[in-house]
């Protein structure tokens, strides 16, 4: 790879890094949040670099017109970049222009649901109607907690739409990530009532659908629909979060 | 698109004017009017099929997670390869020399326990490890430490502890696993182990007299970070595709057997590729399997997998990388299954 393309390949990496971690936050798609600071400080060093080599080669071609092939003594070994580099074109050009989506109902349809950790004690309910709650928090409260308070209250929670296998059902989900997207996670409720578009994001309103044993993990993780409503994606959308739309 | 379309013509004008000196020949085969055909259309459907291909949805994923694997493991290798640099430039040979014993069965326990200093992912380490051998370390030593450092340094240990609350038997098991290995695969290397597996390491040859520092490092860095981060664009190629196409709900048929899981957990985490900060989560998420099978999954991650395979094999070449790798693989999972064993 010639020393011109190995510039532009380290600060084209370097704008796409940029691109994604400080001008967008495109990088949500991907990584953590807490990895911005690190996605930054690497795309202004990668810019940094090729602009160094930018001027370090410039000035190369102004002092050694007389010796066009040589670059002297030492420097030879670094002058050419081995030829694997050009896969770094790839994602360089793939944060610039093309980013893909953030991963959505096609992974969770294809994972089994986030096992609920163990959990003994509950606080109350808030007295509010509907509830706004986690996915993870109402699995927890219909297969964990012996006391049942979620039995007939309503509840508000949201996700994106993952279709179901059987008709008249389908999937509010959450990807988790704990690093980047190579290890997401799904949390998965089934939702009786006719499914939205795969892939919307959506606020549902509702109560338990029975089935199993309440407050034990023979309970379904499931949801009789009163309401079903599209409401914008999140920024970041890895996360188990709160209904986006405040109650009332 | 109009480019390759433009270059494929003209090399279909290359190839008809061959053809044409070429039709005196016996043997040349007549349907050339038709392979010039095919080749004015197969292209043209490729790139129409390629283009529909990559708005399907498991097209969407795959990318995703190649880019997520890259852009994760990105900072890290950065990191890596300036330290390599570093080490390549401004620290002197005798450092090494000063700081480890002098016998190498003694230097590669302590070039293991030095694994700790270097937070962050494994693609940090070869780089390193490589400058390391490069600046007179003992092989078997860098090698102690390329596969400890990933697995034991503060930042992974304290993730693992997050993910698994309240068994810090799970800490203490991986922090001694981890360690095991990578002595017991340092000192492998001194009984087994021959430089000709090793690709010379021409660049790391040290700071030079006369020549700039400063200019040295740059491009050692610079050399090192793009060599390095097109194998990592292989690796993150192969672990995607491997993600993607293997769905996780066929783990759970394996978590019956003992010895099975402990050895499909391991398989796991070489093809998923997670990085070492992050693998304690995903461990702790496979609740269907036993711990000592989620600990050999933790021990075998940072130290083998499709990422790091084709980094080493960028770095030190495909003989040494798959020698080392397989060997890895078995030492890793016989000292998770018997330090879990003893702890979990």
């Amino acid at each position: 790879m010639r020393r011109p393309l190995q510039i532009t390949l380290l600060v084209l990496s370097g704008l796409g890094l940029l691109h994604i971690a400080l001008f967008t936050d495109l990088y949500l798609r991907y990584v953590k949040e807490g990895m911005r600071p690190l996605l930054v400080a690497s795309g202004v060093l990668l810019v940094l670099l090729g602009v160094a080599d930018a001027v370090s080669y410039g000035r190369r071609d102004k002092h050694e017109e007389h010796a066009p092939h040589g670059e002297s003594g030492h420097g030879h070994d670094h002058s050419s970049a081995p030829r694997v580099a050009w896969l770094l074109f790839l994602p360089a050009l793939s944060l610039l222009l093309y980013a893909p989506p953030a991963l959505g109902a096609y992974t969770a349809s294809r994972e089994p649901a986030k096992a609920v950790t163990h959990q003994d004690a509950f606080d109350p309910l808030p007295a509010t109607s509907p509830i706004p709650m986690t996915l993870t928090d109402f699995t927890l409260r219909v297969q964990e907690d012996r006391t049942r308070a979620i039995k007939g209250r309503t509840v508000q929670l949201s996700g994106f739409v993952t279709p179901g296998r059987q008709r008249g059902s389908w999937f509010l989900t959450r990807i988790i990530i704990s690093c980047c997207a190579a290890d997401a996670q799904s949390v998965k409720l089934r939702i009786y009532g006719s499914a939205p578009k795969a892939d919307t994001w959506v606020s549902v309103t509702g109560t338990w659908h029975p089935g199993g044993t309440l407050g034990t993990s023979s309970a379904s993780a499931a949801l009789d629909a009163r309401s079903v409503e599209e409401v914008a994606k999140p920024v970041n959308s890895y996360t188990d979060d709160l209904p986006l739309t405040p109650t009332r | 698109m109009q480019e390759t379309t433009e270059r494929i013509e003209t090399a279909e004008h290359a190839d008809s004017d061959t053809t044409v000196d070429a039709e005196a020949a016996p043997g040349w085969p007549r349907s050339w009017p038709l392979m010039l055909l095919g080749a004015a259309i197969v292209p043209g459907t490729v790139l129409y099929l390629v283009g529909k291909g990559l708005q399907t949805p498991a097209m969407q994923a795959w990318r995703t997670v190649c880019l997520a694997v890259t852009v994760q493991a990105l900072p890290f290798l950065l990191l890596g390869t300036a330290l390599s640099g570093a080490i390549n430039a401004f620290v002197p040979a005798r450092v090494f020399s000063l700081v480890l014993p002098r016998r190498p069965v003694l230097a590669v326990p302590v070039a293991g326990m030095a694994g700790v200093v270097l937070p962050g992912c494994e693609c940090a380490s070869v780089p390193v490890a490589n400058s390391l051998i490069g600046r007179g370390v003992t092989p078997a030593a860098a090698f102690a430490f390329l596969l400890s450092a990933p697995a034991i340094n503060p930042v992974v240990l304290t993730a693992t502890a997050v993910a698994f609350p309240g068994q810090p038997a799970m800490v203490a098991a991986r922090l001694l696993a981890s360690l095991a290995t990578a002595s017991v695969m340092g000192w492998l290397w001194l009984w087994l182990g021959r430089a000709e597996w090793l690709r010379p390491t021409a660049r790391h040859t040290g700071h030079e007299t006369g020549a700039s520092r400063w200019r040295e490092f740059r491009a050692g860095f610079q050399h090192d970070f793009l060599h390095a981060g097109g194998f990592l664009v292989v690796g993150a190629m192969a672990a995607a595709t491997f993600n993607v196409a293997v769905p996780r709900s066929v783990l759970e048929t394996f978590s019956g057997s003992a010895w099975l899981s402990v050895l499909f957990l391991a398989g796991l985490a070489i093809v998923l590729a997670v990085c070492s900060e992050a693998d304690a989560f995903v461990a702790a998420s496979l609740t269907g399997f036993s711990p000592v099978a989620r600990l050999a999954f933790m021990v075998v991650g940072p130290m083998v997998d499709l990422k790091l395979i084709a980094l080493q094999t960028g770095t030190f070449g495909r003989a040494f990388a798959l020698r080392f790798s397989a060997a890895t693989v078995v030492v890793a999972v016989l000292s998770s299954a018997l330090i879990g064993g003893a702890l979990l």
